[in-house]
């Protein structure tokens, strides 16, 4: 093995669960950054807590690191099965270190590449510099460290900053690093050497993404019931309540978390809730409720493999068309798409202000992909300015009473008033309603409650985020896609001959941007979708909006992401 | 403005049947809110759906009137997002006690501090008379023509065996006695439950006035401290339904209160325009 000229690697460790794989590739991502690379960790784990098969691996590169990559440079192995099950993966220059505490690599594997395997006592180790062998995952890093040229000191500062506070773990961490490092000097050769520059960035995944857009963007109260992969944000949310003035709980179902964001929004503060799609379906009654009464509200719909239960912590794009048409009845929303952690940051926050202002539902659509994966970011602006919007103000609440929470306006969108504010009395009715808010039959107040409401879809086109153009002008294949898909996409333009391809991404399905997309589509030499779904729910709600037709498609369904040497490889056929 | 019983007239006059139990306790109501001096724009009521909580039409308030059996974690919602408002719940017993049921454990475990007015007439009436969670058993209805199956649920001691704070039961006929015990449950400092008992003239020809004069009375001598006792007197073999507050705990801290984000003010009262998340940003560098 020879140092070579790549600014890149990727690295992957594999146990079970229990074995600290997470921690492990997490802090591998965040050493990565702080060397001033871009870095994106991909996990992939069973729905066990114990016991399974957990990997995360790294892909860290300094022009380009949006997603995971295939082939291996490094693979940290502590069961016998990593090898069968990542043999598409490890090539003839893959460094193999398999943790010989758990027994011996196997015959095969030993065949097949064993003058690329190396075993190592990684939790022996780690029992005999911190007393326990949780620590392995910082002696695969201290091994790691040596192998791919990586800055101790650097290194060692992302353990100081894990373990804040806490001097006698961390001076544990700093041996179980040293150790792990001076044993891998011993008997092997670096395979890169990474020059650190300037770190400008934060790593995260795409549920902090979110939560953090959504409290620069002023976000109050959140409640939510456990469900992967949106439980992220709930935790992250209750991580960080005690910075904040914000109120965020766990609740007794899905019903009762949606319900509970509407009642805060109505009453005043800036709300949401989140689930996937299970726990989603729940909710939609509720959608309908937010809809009607015009309550500001803002849901993650945190897409992943179903139906039903599905498969809990394995990725897909498949409930687009239910998040489309969710809730009965005819009312307004919003639905984006981000795809990038960056995305997700500015969208979490632009969500905050699009629900409010046309007071509506926006429904933030991802998948476990992104929000589980963590991904490097530009460092945001901390302080931020939010102005409350189509508020009653003073001059819209006349003493004479005469106040109408529903009156209709030239966009729709009339003042709220909330509890509290005199003269702003009113009913938030689930029954249709007059302006005042009282149930109605009448056809006429039914028809026009109706168009009232319907208006404020045209007004809200203007706000929207544009799809993007992604790549040369001019190219062979355009990609199409929305949400995490992107993420891929951008790898597989920086793998791929100039002008071979380039992507139309949407980060906002409804209202769809009709113009805009038809412009950039006609410039397609050959459209080809990208979604992560059976049926073709993008492609054929871009279908419906526009007429235009793909060329080709691709899909997968089988609860993994898309990888960008297979969309490669399709361009160029 | 302090609320009245004209002020607080909508002008919609109410739709119920002539001799509904919820004109009495919609008078209760009005009485309470007016003796209890409350402003207007500080008391937000959350109506469920059925035939009492169509009086949302008939109140001019800060009013939500939400989906069937759903106005419990609105209204812990509205209240949470600004608990300087007192938060009353108007609902029946099918919203609270059937569809909602959940939520009403939630609500009494959390000690919210919403009060829950359940107007109890032991049918679905709305929908033209089905049995609900309480329809005593072998009742005869249109979905139960072979007799009700099912035990009727216990809201007493439903209640106390969830930590709720305040358990007490009404009667729409009882004027004085339900707005006393109104009062009381809407200054409670935790969740309160009113279970409201009332006839149907319509749907429930079992139990007319006249037996719901037989076999109700007041209760007495009770110390309203005592769970156990409370416990005991919410039995299901009872010779009459006992109208009165049963428990009453004002020892026991609101959810809101325990909550550090609000030891500041409510909520909505917090908002600034300017937010600075230096102090998120830090912990992902």
């Amino acid at each position: 093995m020879s140092i070579s000229n790549k600014t890149s690697f990727n690295w992957k460790i594999a146990g079970e669960a229990g074995h600290g794989v997470m921690l492990a590739a997490k802090t591998m991502a965040r050493i990565a950054k702080r060397h001033g690379m871009q870095s994106f960790n991909y996990l992939e784990y069973p729905s066990l807590i114990r016991g399974g098969h957990q990997t995360g691996q790294v892909y860290a590169d300094f022009e380009n690191a949006t997603c995971q990559a295939k082939k291996l440079d490094i693979l940290i192995a502590y069961t016998q099965d990593s090898f069968e099950i990542h043999q598409d993966e490890i090539t003839t220059s893959t460094v193999i270190i398999f943790n010989s505490d758990f027994g011996k690599a196997p015959q095969e594997a030993m065949n097949k590449w064993g003058k690329q395997i190396t075993s190592m006592p990684l939790s022996s180790w780690a029992k005999e510099t911190t007393g326990t062998t949780l620590a392995s995952n910082t002696t695969s890093i201290g091994v790691s460290a040596y192998l791919l040229g990586l800055n101790p000191d650097i290194c060692k500062a992302v353990f100081a900053d894990e373990f804040k506070g806490k001097k006698e773990l961390i001076e544990k961490n700093f041996k179980a690093f040293d150790l792990g490092y001076k044993e891998a000097k011993k008997v092997l050769k670096p395979i890169l050497t990474v020059v650190p520059q300037k770190d400008d960035m934060i790593l995260l995944n795409g549920n902090e993404a979110i939560g953090m857009g959504a409290l620069a963007g002023g976000l109050q109260f959140y409640s939510a019931y456990p469900m992967t992969p949106a439980t992220g944000l709930l935790h992250f949310l209750n991580d960080h309540k005690h910075q904040l003035p914000i109120v965020v709980k766990q609740v007794e179902d899905e019903i009762g978390a949606i319900n509970e964001a509407v009642g805060a929004s109505i009453a005043g503060a800036r709300a949401m809730t989140g689930s996937s799609g299970g726990g989603f379906a729940l909710m939609v009654e509720a959608l309908s409720f937010a809809g009607t009464t015009e309550a500001p509200l803002v849901v993650l719909e945190a897409q992943r493999t179903g139906p039903a239960s599905g498969v809990p912590t394995w990725t897909a794009q498949a409930d687009l068309q239910f998040i489309l048409t969710a809730g009965h009845g005819d009312f307004p929303r919003v639905i984006l798409t981000p795809g990038t952690v960056q995305e997700h940051y500015d969208l979490g926050k632009l969500a905050m202000y699009l629900a409010e202002k046309y007071q509506l539902p926006v429904i933030i659509a991802s998948d476990k992909y992104i929000l589980e994966s963590h991904q490097t970011m530009k460092t945001p602006v901390a302080q931020n300015h939010n102005e409350r919007q189509s508020m009653a103000g003073k001059e819209d609440l006349p003493a004479d009473e005469s106040y109408l929470r529903y009156k209709d306006t030239k966009d729709g969108i009339s003042p709220r008033s909330i509890p509290g504010q005199e003269f702003g009395l009113h009913l938030a009715n689930s029954y249709e309603h007059d302006p005042w808010g009282f149930a109605t039959e009448e056809g006429e107040v039914i028809a026009s409650s109706v168009d009232k409401r319907a208006k404020k879809m045209e007004a809200i086109l203007t706000e929207i985020p544009q799809p993007q153009l992604i790549g040369p002008e001019k190219a062979e294949v355009t990609f199409v896609c929305w949400g995490s898909t992107v993420n891929v996409l951008i790898e597989a333009i920086h793998q791929a001959k100039s002008g071979t391809m380039n992507i139309i991404h949407l980060p906002c399905l409804h209202p769809f941007p009709v113009e805009a997309f038809t412009k950039l589509a006609k410039e397609a030499k050959k459209l080809v979708m990208v979604e992560g779904n059976a049926n073709g729910q993008g492609e054929n709600w871009i279908r419906q909006q526009t007429d235009i037709k793909m060329d080709d498609s691709l899909r997968r369904y089988d609860g993994r992401p898309f990888y960008a040497e297979d969309l490669v490889k399709y361009a160029n056929k | 403005m302090k609320i009245t019983k004209k002020s607080i007239k909508s002008p919609i006059a109410p739709t119920w049947c002539p001799g509904c139990g919820n004109y009495g306790i919609l008078r209760s109501f009005y009485a309470a809110l007016e003796e209890l001096e409350l402003e207007h724009e500080n008391v937000v009521i959350v109506y469920g759906v059925g035939c009492a909580p169509n009086e949302a039409d008939f109140n001019r308030t800060y009013g939500i009137h939400g989906l069937h059996g759903r106005e419990i974690p609105v209204a812990i919602g509205a209240k949470l997002a600004n608990h300087d408002t007192k938060v009353i719940i108007v609902g029946g017993e099918g919203d609270l006690y059937g569809e909602g049921a959940n939520h009403f454990l939630f609500a009494a475990r959390g000690n919210h501090n919403v009060t829950m007015l359940v107007h109890n007439n032991w049918r679905y009436s709305l929908t033209t008379g089905q049995a609900s969670p309480t329809t005593p058993q072998g009742t005869i209805t249109k979905t139960t023509p072979e007799g009700l199956i099912e035990m009727p649920l216990n809201p007493i001691r439903t209640a106390l065996a969830n930590h709720a704070t305040f358990v007490a039961q009404g009667y729409s006929g009882n004027f004085k006695q339900l707005k006393e015990i109104i009062k009381s449950a809407i200054m409670h400092r935790g969740f309160s439950l009113v279970d409201i008992l009332q006839p149907c003239v319509t749907f429930n020809k079992d139990n007319d006035l006249n037996w719901y004069r037989d076999n109700i009375a007041e209760l007495e001598d009770h110390d309203a401290t005592d769970w156990q006792k409370a416990f005991e007197l919410g039995s299901d073999e009872k010779e009459k339904f006992l109208t009165g507050i049963y428990y009453q705990n004002e020892e026991v801290p609101a959810y809101h209160e325990k909550l550090e984000s609000l030891s500041k003010g409510s909520l909505v009262s917090q908002w600034t325009d300017d937010r600075n998340i230096s102090e998120v940003i830090e912990h992902y560098v």
